[in-house]
């Protein structure tokens, strides 16, 4: 065979995997197989084709070949390498690398691939071994860095011990002084070296490292480099040192850099006398007015030279009298005021104002009372963008000095009301703007929303949340791209019970690919009270699936069915491939923040609390049986072994309330409890509980079928610990972040698993059935078989053996509580319909309600296995448990009715009117609050002005919503009913 | 206060309040990363001292001898925080990279032809038109705006490795190229 015309005929397959075409690979490959059938390349470029098209099981057999036959040649090992990385199979990879490294040793290439291999399976510390070979054998500095990387990260990885992080920073540092080129100008490779020095605290070596000519060039252009070096001096106290730096490229360059001002100032002033005792080097106190005399001088300078086109020096110049003034140095009190009113002359009308000025205006009493009535003797108009500006942050600052006493509904109410004015009186300054552009007055209506959020808390009325929205609804509309309308409408929406126009402003704001894992909290937060799953209605299941979609595209190509345990996890990180690269670029600097991002994505909080939500919403819809109870079971438990990194994005939310008052975010949280990782341990408990006894899997066999890898798990958490243990675990601080009614029902399922449990582990099947069925499932998801798998012998320990039927433990009547509970959540139930309390408030005792029943279910599907019952002669438990279902179904089937009933009075005429007139002080037309559309053309200045009906449309869609979530899910509860029955 | 520090990756956690906007793209992990891993030192951000995010700029280094030169690809400045300069210091640091570290002869950038607030911020910070590339972006489906919409300035500005200013051109809105003919 000629290899050139082999090549010749490989091409086209090549072509078809490239385009996506597999199965004309695999025809391909077919043929060539026939005249080579021992070609590895064929078959690896078969089996790529294969496991591209889903084929795992027989693209494992032509794996396996090529495998065993250990190939060296650089073709074969890249399409196995991504036949690998399909399969999840990363340590595989590792070791066919270095098979082949071992025939070929003088291949560089080859060295350089399984180096990579390792670090795409984060084993730095057999990186680092393979790093310093390939420099003692091809001499590049590059391997030499390669290795003090690794070793960096071997050190600075969770699961190294302490003791021996010590010892690989000095192994890195040996090794980074032998290596050191004085000469050369490779910021990361100095970024590296600093950073080594840091860790060992060899402060004076990194002063000396970067204050050479070396050091200083590479610092003057690298912001990576000039941070360490800031931190550096700041560890080591050279605060007159850095200062004088600062001041120089303040002045001398013209460098705006925020850091600099704050390097000067420290220098000048330390922020507080606590952080000058701290030792910091401000020895030379008694100077200290000197220096704040000359800091001034140079401040104010800058500020004159800069005038309208920076706002640095000014902002400088109050941070440091706001300093003065903490040290007590202060001589001309009047001062802070001055620069207050100076900012404000200067730059009123840039919106970043109020932002800027909010850590220097709380003033005392005197000072307070001349900033407001400069603030209220301004001119206020909106006629220009400056002005309108100005305005805007004119109502700002004075609200965040507004005092406790002063925040009455009877205060606030005209505050609200002036505000909308104010903004409809601005509209006609942005009326020409196309509908792409914000609308200057946007923060006038976003402001009005905060006041009226204020309004509810103070007062309880949800009249109030109606004129948010109805201001913020016609405000959407003049300004459909302001985000932050459409997430002030989500969280109000919301808070009326009104989830589906919640979810469409959501969708407006187009979230794409990594902000899901940020902002999806805003709709799916304990959205299962607002899920309609168990009527079909699929919306909210589908939106968590679809933002989680980003965990798995980061971690893409994973198909269940890995048979083979990879080394640390069993998907395919994207971010490895960025790590690999920036080791090929040396962009040192990069690779731990690339992993830090990683591992913040792969363990995300929000990640976990959708996946819960979704659990919560499943179970109302589909059937309840051993496969979902099994594949949720493992999810769950490899979710308990998590350490969390909460990446929410609760800041995008202005904050305009005043002073000390809870911020709207707060205000506006759905039953006042934010879900953070206390109430997800609190459900993954309660889940994990139910599952696992309702499961026949049992430790040992879950840990051989399991798909991959576990989580990676954090030295942090409380792993160690037993997993029975870590269930019934109950702390404080995870008990707060629940619900009085979450509390409730928290014991009552944990009494439920209680009482069940001796019935559980006595007539669960022995762990052989056990694996034949998991086994089954498994074949007939996957396509795959798993790995042979030996029964554990049955030697009459462990859980799940056999036991003769008179060792039945003796049926005890199901506790009190359980009965109980449901009356318990009848009664809150019809007081909450009664006290006119809100409508997520009531759906949320009847989804709590309904998910007891749910857990019900599934903590006593096994017993309704009759054989089972008689072997066991479990009679009478059935009957106990037949008994207590006919009461749950009976009051779970009793709020379901009466959130019908509640739907159907929503959604009515009086209810429109009622919002309607409730917003009555901003309409411009007086005419009555009939049902009666008042076409927008008919009043005089067209669409700047709030109408009725505008308010009237609004008030459709909020009552509309309601009635449809309440209604709802009052009929999911009849279906779950039906199906549980 | 607004503090010029490096562009990391965990950063895409907090830039929600400047991507919300229509016009700043989030793309997915990839690009971000691809940038970082290659080009970490034409990336920055602008942020407020107490952590959250105002504004970023992402570039990179491409081109051959003396077409090579520094490129802005994503720049943006969160709403709340505009006309206060930061656009113009981060532009000022791709500027310095691209001369100092680089030694590109030029950087440049596209825009689309409707954007006035952008062109006009490069032509007073002495970038020209280069060329009108058409079909360069998509639409964005926002009604009337036609071409105008979809072209792209391609636009220029000599660093101090081209003294003579060969790299740019003074009728540069003529010179129309088709979008394949690019990048
Ligand atoms: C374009 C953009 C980045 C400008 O950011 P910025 O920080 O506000 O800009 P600067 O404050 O540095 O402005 C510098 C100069 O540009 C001009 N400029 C900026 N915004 C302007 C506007 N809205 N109207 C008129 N001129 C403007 C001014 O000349 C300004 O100097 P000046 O304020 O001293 O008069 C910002 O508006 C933005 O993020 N837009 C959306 C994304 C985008 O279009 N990016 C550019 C395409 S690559």
């Amino acid at each position: 065979m000629s290899a050139a015309a082999l090549e010749r005929q490989i091409r086209p397959i090549y072509d078809a995997i490239d385009t996506g075409s597999n199965k004309s690979a695999i025809v391909g490959c077919n043929k060539l197989l026939k005249k080579y059938p021992k070609n590895d390349l064929l078959k690896a470029l078969k089996a790529l084709a294969l496991v591209r098209s889903q084929k795992v099981e027989e693209s494992l057999v032509f794996c396996e070949e090529v495998l065993a036959s250990k190939p060296t040649d650089d073709a074969t090992l890249t399409a196995m390498m991504h036949v690998l990385r399909h399969l999840g199979r990363h340590a595989d990879t590792v070791t066919m690398f270095e098979d082949a490294l071992k025939r070929q040793p003088g291949n560089e290439e080859l060295a350089m691939q399984t180096f990579f291999a390792n670090v795409r399976t984060g084993n730095w510390k057999a990186g680092q071994q393979l790093a310093t070979k390939l420099h003692k054998q091809f001499h590049a500095d590059r391997y030499t860095y390669w290795s003090i990387m690794c070793a960096v990260l071997q050190a600075s990885d969770s699961t190294t011990p302490a003791n021996m992080r010590d010892l690989l920073f000095k192994l890195a540092h040996r090794l980074v002084t032998s290596a050191w080129n004085f000469t050369e100008l490779h910021a990361d490779r100095l970024y590296l070296h600093v950073s080594i020095l840091k860790a060992l605290n060899l402060y004076d070596d990194a002063q000396t490292l970067l204050e050479s000519e070396q050091g200083q060039a590479i610092c003057s252009r690298s912001l990576a480099c000039d941070e360490l070096r800031r931190e550096i001096w700041k560890a080591k106290g050279l605060l007159q040192e850095e200062g004088k730096i600062a001041e120089e490229r303040i002045v001398e360059k013209r460098d705006r850099n925020w850091l600099e001002f704050l390097s000067f100032l420290d220098a000048t002033v330390p922020p507080s006398p606590q952080s000058a005792s701290n030792g910091t080097g401000l020895s030379t106190y008694e100077e200290t007015p000197q220096r704040i005399i000359h800091a001034r001088e140079v401040l104010t300078n800058v500020a004159e030279k800069d005038g309208t086109r920076d706002r640095s020096g000014l902002l400088a110049l109050l941070e440091l009298e706001q300093r003065v003034r903490a040290h007590s140095l202060s001589s001309e009190p009047s001062r802070l005021v001055d620069l207050l009113l100076q900012y404000f002359e200067t730059f009123g009308d840039k919106a970043a104002c109020y932002e800027d000025l909010k850590p220097y205006i709380t003033l005392d009493a005197e000072e307070l009372s001349r900033w407001t009535s400069y603030l209220d003797g301004l001119p206020r108009s909106s006629s220009t963008l400056s002005s309108l500006q100005r305005l805007i942050n004119i109502y700002k600052l004075t609200r965040y000095n507004l005092p406790t006493s002063e925040l009455t509904v009877e205060l606030e109410v005209p505050r609200a009301t002036k505000l909308v004015q104010e903004y409809l009186d601005a509209l006609p300054l942005g009326k020409d703007l196309p509908n792409t552009e914000l609308q200057p007055a946007d923060d006038l209506a976003i402001l009005a929303g905060q006041v009226y959020a204020g309004l509810y808390s103070l007062a309880g009325d949800e009249a109030y949340l109606h004129n948010a929205v109805a201001v913020l609804e016609f405000a959407s509309k003049r300004s459909p791209q302001s985000y932050l309308i459409h997430l002030q409408l989500v969280r109000i929406l919301r808070l009326l019970g009104a989830p589906q126009p919640a979810l469409e402003h959501y969708r407006l704001l187009n979230v794409k690919q990594v902000q899901n894992d940020t902002l999806s909290h805003y709709v799916l937060n304990r959205a299962s009270s607002f899920s309609l799953a168990a009527t079909g209605d699929l919306t909210y299941a589908s939106e968590c699936l679809e933002s989680s979609q980003i965990y798995i595209s980061n971690s893409q190509e994973v198909k269940i069915g890995n048979s083979q345990p990879a080394s640390r996890r069993a998907n395919v990180r994207q971010t490895a491939e960025f790590i690999v690269r920036a080791f090929t670029g040396e962009k040192y600097s990069q690779i731990p923040d690339f992993i830090s991002f990683e591992d913040r994505l792969d363990n995300s909080l929000q990640r976990d609390l959708v996946k819960m939500e979704h659990v919560r919403m499943r179970i109302t819809h589909e059937p309840i049986n051993s496969e979902l109870i099994n594949l949720e079971l493992i999810e769950l438990k490899f979710i308990f072994d998590r350490f969390h990194h909460d990446n929410r994005d609760f800041e995008i939310l202005p904050k305009y309330q005043p002073h000390g008052q809870p911020s709207f975010l707060t205000q506006t949280t759905l039953l006042g409890k934010q879900p953070s990782l206390g109430w997800l341990w609190v459900f993954l408990k309660i889940y994990i509980k139910a599952l696992q006894q309702a499961s026949d899997m049992d430790y040992s066999l879950e840990e051989k079928l399991l798909i991959g890898d576990r989580p990676k798990q954090s030295a942090a958490s409380d792993i160690h610990i037993p997993m029975e243990e870590r269930l019934d675990s109950r702390r404080p601080e995870e008990l707060a972040e629940l619900t009085a009614d979450e509390l409730t029902f928290y014991n009552f399922t944990t009494d439920l698993a209680d009482w069940l449990a001796p019935y559980h582990n006595h007539t669960r099947p022995p762990p052989s059935v056990a694996l034949a069925e998991a086994t089954k499932q498994l074949e007939s998801k996957s396509g795959l078989p798993p790995k042979a798998v030996e029964a554990p012998a049955s030697n009459g320990t462990g859980n799940g053996h056999v036991k003769k039927a008179e060792d039945a433990p003796p049926v005890k009547e199901g506790p009190a509580s359980i009965v109980g509970f449901f009356d318990h959540m009848h009664k809150r139930f019809d007081a909450l319909v009664e006290s006119n309390g809100s409508l997520p408030e009531i759906l949320h005792v009847a989804s709590l309600a309904q998910e007891a029943l749910l857990l019900f279910s599934i903590e006593t599907l096994r017993f309704k296995n009759a054989s089972l019952v008689k072997i066991h002669k479990l009679g009478a438990l059935v009957q106990n448990i037949k008994t207590i279902r006919s009461s749950a179904l009976a009051v779970v089937g009793e709020i379901g009715a009466e959130l019908i009933k509640i739907g159907e009075s929503e959604g009515t005429s009086e209810k429109r009117r009622a919002f309607v007139s409730q917003c009555e002080p901003f309409l411009s037309d007086l005419g009555v609050s009939d049902s009666r559309h008042i076409p927008r053309e008919a009043t005089l200045t067209g669409a700047l002005q709030i109408t009725h009906g505008d308010v009237l449309d609004v008030a459709k869609k909020v009552t509309d919503a309601r009635k449809k979530a309440a209604e709802g899910f009052g009929k999911g509860i009849g279906r779950v009913c039906a199906a549980h029955a | 206060m607004s503090i010029i520090r490096p562009f990391r990756a965990t950063d895409l956690f907090t830039f929600n309040n400047i991507n919300l906007d229509l016009w700043t793209e989030t793309y997915g992990i990839s690009f971000y990363l691809t940038y970082l891993a290659r080009w970490p030192d034409l990336c920055c951000v602008q942020a407020a001292p107490t952590g959250p995010l105002m504004g970023y700029i992402l570039g990179k280094a491409e081109g051959t001898s003396t077409d090579f030169h520094g490129h802005i690809t994503a720049l943006t400045v969160a709403p709340e925080f505009r006309r206060l300069g930061l656009a113009r210091s981060m532009i000022a640091f791709l500027e310095r990279a691209s001369d100092d570290t680089y030694g590109g002869f030029f950087v440049d950038l596209y825009v689309r032809c409707t954007n006035a607030v952008g062109i006009s911020l490069y032509e007073g910070l002495g970038y020209s038109v280069y060329r009108r590339v058409r079909e360069y972006y998509g639409s964005l489906g926002l009604g009337p705006g036609g071409k105008d919409e979809e072209d792209a300035f391609d636009m220029r500005k000599p660093l101090s490795r081209d003294p003579h200013r060969r790299s740019v051109r003074p009728n540069g809105r003529d010179m129309i190229v088709s979008a394949h003919d690019v990048s």
